[in-house]
């Protein structure tokens, strides 16, 4: 019962990860329609900002997770003004191609200019321990659940409430309507890849002091977050959210009570169950955000 | 459009599938593969050779997929990988036969490509690039930690020398045998998409719902060209295995789609001719720049951004250009 607790705690704070993850590729989805597949090197470049704000140059956390975000809010527009606009009236065979080639690119230079080892940047929160009762949770851990929630409201209400928000739900409901009205498409989009990039950053500065940072982490990350993406609907950001929560608790149960060494295999075996049975995923509404 | 109608004009103007004319280059071009391997003695561009015509046959068969029916798979390099795995298992733990092998391994990818296809097919074209790519992942995962049978990290070794009447163990014979198997790839794809089955696909890939019109099922022809690429993938697996001698849970890795995607796109994805090029370009110039891994991958990468903006039909679009003016 006690492991059945620390898996659930364990899978919770897991779940807020691969949320902020998986909301910013879905937010891509969800607008222009594109497969981002190096969404999971945001997260990368991410904790290597991180790295080296917070423990190169020694700046404080607070201020590192601001650089982080912002940061990753200027990569992701650099990135839609090199890969995505370029191949934006294309087939989306050949912007997922794009995405692809660039994923490879940024996880190549990354080893070339960082190195291959492993680096950490553990926060003086990673190993202080709240005790409730047999409870056992790092700072670290709470922070991570605690910012992503604010991050949800926040963002719901950049979504809702203003102009620009409300523009970027009407083009991911009618693109060619939502010209016609005079929604400026390549603004929307821009604004789209900086706030799901700097989304990717938040989660890497809460989530990269518990684990170990290289150029290679953000590979498996961005195969879940699809398979995230999928089990929530494709394009449907609230989707997402509980997907994300529903992995996150799948795989730290599967941890235990079934094997480690296939926890990486849980999240695809989840969406390939959606994709048989519930192919329009959790709440089988159309696509939308 | 146009794609179309070329297929269709060389059934009828073309009964053997080749123009009377083109015999003479044919001859030519089969004379050179018989003897290079008895002029040239180099091991390393033997060994890169070996390499082109085993990328050739991998890109042909991918190309079926992605080229002709239209949907982006990302599933290639694990229909290798089984491929790879069942050879290398039959071969060591129950000494069977090459062709024994062979066929066990084409069945079996041609079984899961059923068996993923169908789910994935379902919802989008988007669904089947995420399901495929779900699939490959798993198959890594299985292969990494499946201990019992595949040894995980230790990889499958000692895989012994095949015999096809005579034993197959230098590197001409090896040669010998990927040219053969790329060449036979080749002819069989040329035949087929001159074919009424050929033409089906090239008709789901331009237009779903007027395919359909015309009594052409799309989800049928979709999951004919994907099992039958997933086979020729096992197939070129199998022979992989024979030739390196071991089989490892990163020969299913995702840098394998990488790098078939950048030979369809250098050569122009639903051309036989671009993929061939690509295929035979794309793998021997790294080896003959000699540079390092983490470097080829980010010159793919680049090279790959640059051709999507600037050639959008890859080589293939160059001749046509020119053929053009």
């Amino acid at each position: 019962m006690q492991l059945f607790i620390d898996q659930l705690v364990n899978g919770v704070t897991l779940g807020s990860v691969y949320a902020l993850v998986a909301i910013g590729l879905s937010l891509i989805f969800g607008i222009v329609r594109l497969i981002n597949f190096a969404h999971g090197e945001f997260f990368m470049l991410g904790a290597y900002i991180l790295f080296f704000t917070f423990v190169q140059a020694q700046v404080p956390y607070g201020l590192a997770i601001v650089l982080c975000v912002v940061g990753m809010g200027l990569v992701g527009a650099i990135f839609y003004k090199i890969v995505y606009e370029p191949v934006m009236d294309r087939k989306w065979t050949a912007q997922l191609v794009a995405t692809l080639a660039a994923s490879v690119i940024l996880t190549n230079a990354a080893i070339l200019l960082f190195g291959g080892t492993q680096r950490g940047a553990p926060t003086s929160l990673s190993n202080q321990v709240l005790i409730l009762g047999t409870l056992r949770v790092s700072y670290q851990r709470l922070l991570a659940v605690a910012v992503t929630l604010v991050a949800f409201f926040l963002l719901d209400l950049f979504i809702t409430r203003t102009r620009i928000g409300r523009a970027m739900r009407a083009v991911s409901q009618n693109r060619e309507v939502a010209q016609v009205v005079g929604i400026n498409i390549r603004w929307i989009a821009l604004v789209t890849f900086t706030v799901s990039a700097s989304l990717a950053g938040l989660a890497a500065a809460l989530i990269a002091p518990l684990q170990t940072i290289s150029p290679t982490m953000g590979a498996l990350l961005t195969l879940k977050a699809f398979a995230i993406v999928v089990i929530g609907g494709l394009g449907k950001v609230t989707g997402a959210v509980y997907a994300a929560f529903l992995v996150g608790l799948a795989e730290s149960l599967a941890t235990v009570y079934v094997s480690s060494e296939y926890k990486d295999a849980v999240a695809f075996l989840l969406m390939i169950a959606f994709l048989i049975w519930r192919p329009r995923g959790l709440f089988g509404q159309k696509v939308g955000i | 459009m146009q794609t179309v109608q070329r297929g269709a004009d060389s059934t009828i103007r073309r009964p053997f599938g080749f123009a009377p004319r083109s015999f003479g280059v044919w001859t030519v071009v089969g004379a050179v593969l018989v003897v290079v391997p008895q002029v040239i003695h180099d091991s390393f561009v033997l060994d890169v050779l070996i390499l082109a015509g085993l990328y050739v046959g991998f890109a042909l068969t991918y190309d079926l997929t992605v080229g002709y029916v239209g949907s982006l798979s990302l599933a290639h390099p694990a229909f290798f990988g089984i491929g790879a795995y069942v050879t290398g298992l039959l071969a060591t733990k129950l000494h069977t036969p090459i062709l024994v092998n062979l066929i066990a391994a084409a069945v079996l990818a041609a079984l899961f490509a059923v068996a993923v296809g169908i789910p994935s097919f379902r919802l989008s074209e988007y669904s089947f690039a995420v399901g495929t790519l779900g699939f490959a992942t798993v198959g890594q995962v299985v292969a990494q930690n499946w201990i019992d049978v595949t040894d995980g990290p230790l990889c499958v070794t000692n895989i012994p020398k095949p015999a096809i009447f005579v034993t197959i163990d230098s590197l001409p014979a090896f040669y010998y045998l990927m040219t053969a198997a790329a060449v036979l790839i080749l002819l069989f794809m040329h035949r087929l998409i001159g074919s009424r089955i050929g033409r089906s696909f090239k008709a789901v890939r331009e237009n779903e719902v007027m395919a359909e019109s015309v009594g052409i099922n799309p989800l049928k022809y979709k999951m004919l060209a994907f099992s039958l690429g997933a086979a020729g993938a096992a197939g070129i697996g199998t022979l992989y295995a024979y030739f390196i001698g071991i089989v490892c849970p990163t020969d299913l890795a995702l840098t394998g789609t990488l790098t078939l995607l950048v030979i369809l796109f250098i050569g122009g994805s639903g051309s036989l001719r671009g993929v061939v090029l690509g295929a035979i370009l794309v793998t021997a110039l790294p080896e003959f720049l000699r540079i390092g891994d983490q470097w080829r991958l980010l010159l793919y990468g680049v090279a790959l951004l640059l051709i999507i903006n600037f050639l959008p039909n890859g080589l293939e679009g160059l001749f046509h250009r020119r053929s053009r003016t």
